[in-house]
């Protein structure tokens, strides 16, 4: 991934972000990346104004964006079926990636979550990441969205949740890494520490 | 052709989207990672350059805010407006590594916050925010961090905690 190249021009990228500075710096980027076609967006009416109107290729939207805060346009995106951006890859920026909005912005359908703190190559990152290791979607009742469980690319020995899980080949085992010794000195240690405390 | 993954329930459809980005995204004469990112630097060193005027502009935008909050204690609209000036001084100075800014500005955020839910507005509290952030955002000391100067980090420390005991008491006597 860190070799390949990612050509952006002539895909629609719209950012949306309530800071100018952001939205320079960020438009600034992508340009610098080969995108050609980047549009700014400042509030979330502006947003939902292009995505009901245009086709987008990518939206990479900012966790203040407002009035419409972003669970909430994320969810719309995802859960209308007759907008034709239904599928678009959506990067979330924040400056808080605390466990709590990584899984709130994972259940809501967003592809992606950058910390604030991004650099050119994050991003850069990011893009090959989405365009190069494609996630199926999800489409059941509750959720519409990139396959949740994408960290997950299979295990050891072919025992996979689902047939479209990757299996992981591990290396045959050739002999147990310790001698008895040295497992019973661990556990020796152990004991010692318990009783110490 | 890529394999469709099994679909384990009825009512749950999984598929790839193969969207647009991902298509032409993988097409050849993209711009090499290494060029890509000397230009992205070179945006980005540009854009630090007028980093002092926007600086001013959002300082100058979160002072009118608060002076209509001051007017109005009932102006929601503007308190909000503040808030999102802030938190937006707070993204893009931690982003710049500009510390003493971003701590002035988590502090006033946190303040304003309390506001928010329904703690007084304390112009001896908001002034005192704004001069720390006239003095944070001068080139001496704009890159220091709050331990570099402690006198004033404490104090705005202190000024958080009390708003925040004040919000609380005050919240809890709304409940009785």
């Amino acid at each position: 991934m860190k070799n390949a190249t990612v050509n952006l021009r002539n895909l629609v990228t719209v950012v949306a972000d309530p800071s100018s500075y952001w939205r320079r710096a960020i438009y600034g980027i992508l340009r610098s990346f080969g995108a050609n076609k980047v549009l700014e967006v400042e509030h979330s009416m502006d947003l939902i104004r292009i995505l009901s109107s245009q086709k987008i290729d990518i939206l990479i939207v900012d966790t203040q964006i407002h009035p419409h805060n972003w669970h909430k346009l994320t969810h719309m995106i995802r859960r209308n079926a007759t907008n034709e951006n239904r599928t678009v890859p959506i990067l979330l920026m924040s400056n808080d990636t605390s466990e709590r909005i990584v899984k709130d912005a994972r259940d809501a359908g967003a592809n992606m979550v950058v910390a604030k703190l991004m650099s050119p190559n994050i991003l850069y990152d990011r893009l090959c990441w989405i365009a190069f290791n494609p996630r199926p979607f999800v489409d059941c009742p509750s959720y519409f969205g990139p396959d949740r469980r994408f960290k997950i690319e299979g295990y050891p020995g072919g025992v996979g949740r689902r047939k479209g899980d990757k299996i992981i080949k591990v290396a045959e085992e050739v002999g147990p890494a310790l001698a008895q010794d040295d497992i019973d000195s661990l556990f020796k240690a152990a004991k010692t520490d318990a009783q110490d405390a | 052709m890529r394999k469709m993954p099994d679909n384990s329930q009825p009512d749950v459809r999984i598929f790839y989207a193969n969207t647009r980005f991902e298509q032409m995204a993988r097409r050849p004469g993209g711009v090499p990672r290494q060029k890509a990112m000397a230009q992205a630097q070179a945006k980005i060193d540009e854009l630090k350059s007028g980093f002092n005027d926007w600086l001013d502009r959002e300082l100058r935008q979160l002072n009118d805010a608060l002076a209509k909050v001051e007017n109005d204690l009932n102006d929601n609209a503007s308190l909000e407006t503040a808030y999102r000036n802030c938190a937006q001084l707070q993204s893009v100075c931690a982003a710049m590594g500009f510390e003493l800014v971003t701590f002035v500005a988590e502090n006033l955020c946190k303040i304003i916050s309390t506001m928010m839910s329904g703690a007084a507005y304390d112009k001896d509290i908001v002034d005192c925010h704004i001069n720390a952030f006239l003095l944070a955002k001068t080139d001496q000391y704009r890159a220091m961090s709050p331990e570099q100067v402690p006198e004033m980090a404490s104090g705005l420390r202190r000024v958080v905690e009390l708003a925040g005991r004040n919000s609380v008491r005050k919240s809890a006597a709304m409940d009785e």
